[in-house]
C-alpha cells in the first residue's frame, strides 16, 4: 500500500544537518497494523509526517497505491490528506472553540460533502466510538480519553484508506490507552490499515502486528515480529 | 468547502473575539460612515438640482439664438429670428412646438399701484409645457386672445402681495406708450419754406470745391435730421390700454434658468401693442436700428425678429440630432440638458474628491483589519495546521481568511451606511433649521442613492479584501508540521 525508497528528511541547522530521516525504505501492506517505534528523537514522527505527505522528503520517494507523493503538487498532497489518510496527534489537537461534532465535521470540509452529509457522518462516527452523549461538548469538557476518540472520529469519518497516529496514547491513563487501542484493532480487523508511532513497546508489542524500530533517523532492525502480530 | 461554510466559519472565529472584532469593525463603520456621509452631500446636491432641471421642465427645453459669429468674424451677415426662423425650426423632427420670447415694457396699474414691468407673449400651447405649466395657483388663460393674464412670482414682490391666491380674479391695467417711425419721420420733414432757404443760405457755394467744407456741412445736415428724428418720434407717443384678469401664478424658479418676463400675455393681447408701434423704451428704437428693422414694423409677426425662440423637444429624441439641426438653419442652440451633463461631469469630480476623505478614513481602518488579522494568525497557527492535515490547501486558508476580512467590510460597511445617514439626518436637520430662520425655502441637501449604497458595500468589502490579502496569504504559507509541533 505504501512503499518508501531510501526516504530522507533531513534538516539544515546553519552549518549542521540534522537526518531526521535517513535512507527508509520499508513497505506497509494493506490491512496491517504497524507499530514504529524509537526513542524521542529517532525519526519516528517524522516519517509519519512524510507518510501522511504533510511533510516533504529531501531525499527518496514515497508511494502510496502506486502515486508518488513527491511528485504531487500541494494540492494534489491536500487531496490526498483529505481522502485517503486519517491522522491523529498525540495531542489530540482539537479545535478547542469547536463541540466535539463540528471538530469531527471539520474533517470533511474539503472532500466535497454537504452540510447535511458532514453533520450526519459525524454524528454516526461519534455514536459508534460511544461519544453520542458528548457531541455538543467542547474538548475543555471533556476527558483525554473522549478528546482522543474525538480525535479518532475525526479521523476515521471521511473512511480512510490508512490511519496514521503519532503517539495515540501518549496523553493517556492506561484504561483510556488500552480502549483507544482496542479501538484501532477493531478498526484493522475490519480492514482498515493502521501506522502507530510509539515509544511504548509494549502497547506497540502487544497490539501491531509488526514493529518498525527507528534510531537516529535510520530502520535498525526491520521487520521485528510482534506478539500481537497474526501469524 | 462552500462560500457558506467560509462565511459560517468566519463568523464563529469573529464571534469569538467579541472585544477585537468591534474595534476593527468600528474602524471601518466610521470610516464608512464618513464616506457616505460626504458623498451623500455631493449627490444631494446633484439630485436637487436634477429635480429642479426636470421639475421646470428643462430637459425638454431647448433655446435658440442667433448666432454671434457668423463664417465672416462678426454677427452681420447671421440669419434673423423671425416668423420664417420659427417656422423652419418648428419643422425640426423632435420639435414638439416652437415660440419666440417676445417682450415688451409695459406700465401695469392695479388697485392704487402703478409701476413699470417687462411683460412677455406666450401662446397658449407654450403655457401647457412644463417650463410654464408649473402653477403655484390658478390656471392658465383660456385662449390667445383672452383677456387675461398669467404673472410670476416676481410679479406679487412688486406689489407686495404676499398671498397668491388673492390675486387670482383681479383685474390689472396694462398699459403702453407708443413712438411710430411715421412721427419720426414727420419731424425731418420742413417746417416751412423758409427752414429751406435758410438752411441753402447758409451755404457757401464757393467753398464747395473745398474737401473739409463740404464734410463739415454733412455733419451738421445730419446732426440736425437725427435730431429732429428723434424729437419726432418721441415727442408724438400714445398710450393703449388693456384690462386683464390674472388668472394664474406661475411657480417660483431660480434665476438663471429661463428668461421669464413678471407678466404673461395671450399673444393677441401682446401683438395688439406691437402693432400700434414701437415702445417709448429707447432700448427697443436702438434694438429695431441695429436689426435694421425699424421701417418693416407692422402687425405680421412674420416681418419682426426676436431676441430668442424657445422649443419644447421630445426627450426621446436625441438632443443630438435637434441641436444639429438648429445648427444647420443658422442658429445657436442652447440645450439644458447638455449644461447639465457637464454639472454631471462636474459633481463626478465634485464626488471623487469628497470620498477621497472617506477613502483616507478607510485605508487607516483597513491597517486595524491588518493588524486583527495578523494577531488572528498567530492564535490560530495551531487551527490552520490541523485544518491542513485534515486536507485544506493553501487555497483554502487563504480565502478562509479573506472572507474574515470581507465579513468585517461588509458588516462595517453596512452598520457604516446607517451611521452615515444618521449623520447626514442631523445635519440636514441643522441645515434646515438654520435656512428657515434665514427665510430660505428649505432644501434637503443629502441623498442615499441605491448607487452610493451598492458603491459603499462594494468599497467597504473591497478594502477589507485587500487589507486581508497579506494576512491570508501568511496563513497559507503556514507549515503544518511546524505549527502542530509547537503544541
Amino acid at each position: 500500500m505504501i512503499h518508501t525508497t531510501e526516504v530522507c528528511r533531513h534538516y539544515t541547522r546553519g552549518p549542521q544537518v540534522i537526518k531526521a530521516v535517513d535512507a527508509v525504505s520499508i513497505t506497509i501492506s494493506e490491512r496491517e497494523f504497524v507499530a514504529v517505534v524509537g526513542s524521542s528523537g529517532s525519526g519516528k514522527s517524522t516519517l509519519l509526517n512524510l507518510l501522511a505527505g504533510l511533510d516533504s522528503p529531501t531525499a527518496g520517494t514515497i508511494e502510496f497505491r502506486g502515486t508518488t507523493l513527491n511528485m504531487l503538487t500541494r494540492r494534489g498532497l491536500s487531496q490526498y490528506r483529505a481522502k485517503s489518510v486519517g491522522i491523529m496527534f498525540q495531542s489530540f489537537n482539537l479545535i478547542y472553540h469547536r463541540t466535539a461534532l463540528e471538530n469531527v465535521e471539520l474533517a470533511l470540509y474539503f472532500n466535497g460533502s454537504s452540510f447535511k452529509e458532514r453533520r450526519v457522518a459525524a454524528a454516526a462516527i461519534l455514536e459508534r466510538l460511544g461519544l453520542a452523549d458528548r457531541m455538543t461538548h467542547r474538548p475543555a469538557d471533556l476527558s483525554g480519553g473522549e478528546q482522543q476518540r474525538v480525535a479518532l472520529a475525526r479521523a476515521l469519518v471521511k473512511k480512510p484508506e490508512i490511519l496514521l497516529a503519532d503517539e495515540p496514547t501518549g496523553n493517556l491513563d492506561q484504561e483510556n490507552a488500552r480502549q483507544i487501542m482496542e479501538l484501532l484493532t477493531e478498526l484493522n480487523r475490519q480492514g482498515l490499515t493502521v501506522v502507530i508511532v510509539t515509544h511504548d513497546m509494549d502497547i506497540a508489542g502487544q497490539y501491531a502486528h509488526r514493529l518498525i524500530r527507528m534510531h537516529y533517523g535510520r530502520v535498525v532492525a526491520s521487520p521485528i515480529s510482534a506478539a500481537g502480530g497474526r501469524a | 468547502m462552500t462560500f457558506r461554510d467560509l462565511v459560517a466559519i468566519s463568523a464563529g472565529n469573529l464571534s469569538r473575539m467579541k472585544l477585537r472584532t468591534f474595534l476593527t469593525v468600528s474602524g471601518v463603520v466610521i470610516a464608512i460612515g464618513t464616506f457616505v456621509a460626504m458623498v451623500s452631500f455631493g449627490a444631494g446636491n446633484q439630485k436637487y438640482i436634477s429635480d429642479q432641471f426636470d421639475k421646470l421642465g428643462l430637459f425638454s427645453t431647448m433655446q435658440v439664438h442667433r448666432q454671434t459669429k457668423t463664417a465672416a468674424g462678426d454677427s452681420t451677415g447671421a440669419r434673423l429670428l423671425d416668423g420664417q426662423a420659427l417656422t423652419d425650426l418648428s419643422k425640426i423632427p423632435g420639435v414638439r412646438l416652437a415660440y419666440p420670447f417676445d417682450a415688451i415694457t409695459v406700465t401695469v396699474a392695479m388697485a392704487d399701484s402703478q409701476l413699470s414691468a417687462k411683460a412677455q407673449a406666450l401662446p397658449v400651447s407654450a403655457m401647457q409645457t412644463r417650463l410654464f405649466s408649473q402653477l403655484r395657483t390658478g390656471g392658465s388663460f383660456s385662449s390667445d386672445s383672452a383677456k387675461e393674464t398669467v404673472v410670476t412670482p416676481q410679479f406679487l414682490h412688486l406689489f407686495g402681495i404676499t398671498h397668491p391666491d388673492s390675486i387670482i380674479g383681479d383685474t390689472i391695467v396694462i398699459s403702453v406708450r407708443v413712438a411710430t417711425v411715421d412721427s419720426g419721420l414727420a419731424g425731418l420733414l420742413p417746417r416751412d419754406s423758409g427752414w429751406v432757404r435758410q438752411q441753402v443760405r447758409a451755404i457757401r457755394f464757393d467753398s464747395l470745391f473745398q474737401s473739409e467744407y463740404r464734410q463739415r456741412q454733412a455733419k451738421r445736415l445730419t446732426n440736425d435730421a437725427i435730431s429732429r428724428f428723434v424729437n419726432g418720434f418721441f415727442n408724438h407717443r400714445a398710450v393703449l390700454k388693456e384690462t386683464l384678469t390674472v388668472v394664474g401664478v406661475l411657480e417660483e424658479r431660480g434665476t438663471g434658468h429661463t428668461r421669464m418676463e413678471p407678466i404673461i400675455l395671450p399673444v393677441s393681447i401682446a401683438a395688439k401693442f406691437r402693432s400700434a408701434g414701437l415702445s417709448d423704451d429707447p432700448t427697443a428704437l436702438f434694438s429695431a436700428l441695429s436689426q435694421g428693422t425699424i421701417f418693416s414694423l407692422d402687425s405680421a409677426a412674420s416681418s419682426r425678429s426676436y431676441p430668442q425662440i424657445t422649443l419644447d423637444v421630445d426627450p426621446a429624441v436625441p438632443l443630438k440630432s435637434i441641436s444639429d439641426s438648429v445648427k444647420a438653419l443658422g442658429f445657436q442652440p442652447f440645450s439644458f440638458a447638455e449644461m447639465f451633463e457637464e454639472m454631471q461631469k462636474f459633481f463626478f469630480y465634485f464626488n471623487l474628491a469628497l470620498s477621497v476623505v472617506g477613502l483616507i478614513a478607510l485605508v487607516t481602518a483597513s491597517l486595524g483589519i491588518v493588524n486583527t488579522m495578523v494577531m488572528s494568525i498567530l492564535e490560530r497557527r495551531r487551527e490552520i495546521g490541523v485544518l491542513k492535515s485534515l486536507g485544506a490547501d493553501d487555497r483554502h486558508i487563504r480565502i478562509l481568511f479573506l472572507v474574515e476580512s470581507g465579513v468585517i467590510g461588509a458588516i462595517g460597511s453596512v452598520v457604516g451606511i446607517v451611521v452615515g445617514w444618521g449623520v447626514t439626518r442631523i445635519a440636514s436637520l441643522i441645515i434646515k433649521h438654520y435656512m428657515e430662520r434665514e427665510g430660505v425655502g428649505p432644501v434637503e441637501l443629502f441623498a442615499l442613492p441605491v448607487w452610493l449604497i451598492l458603491t459603499a458595500v462594494a468599497v467597504g468589502i473591497v478594502v477589507s479584501v485587500a487589507a486581508g490579502y497579506y494576512p491570508a496569504s501568511r496563513a497559507a504559507r503556514v507549515d503544518p508540521v511546524e505549527a502542530l509541533r509547537n503544541e
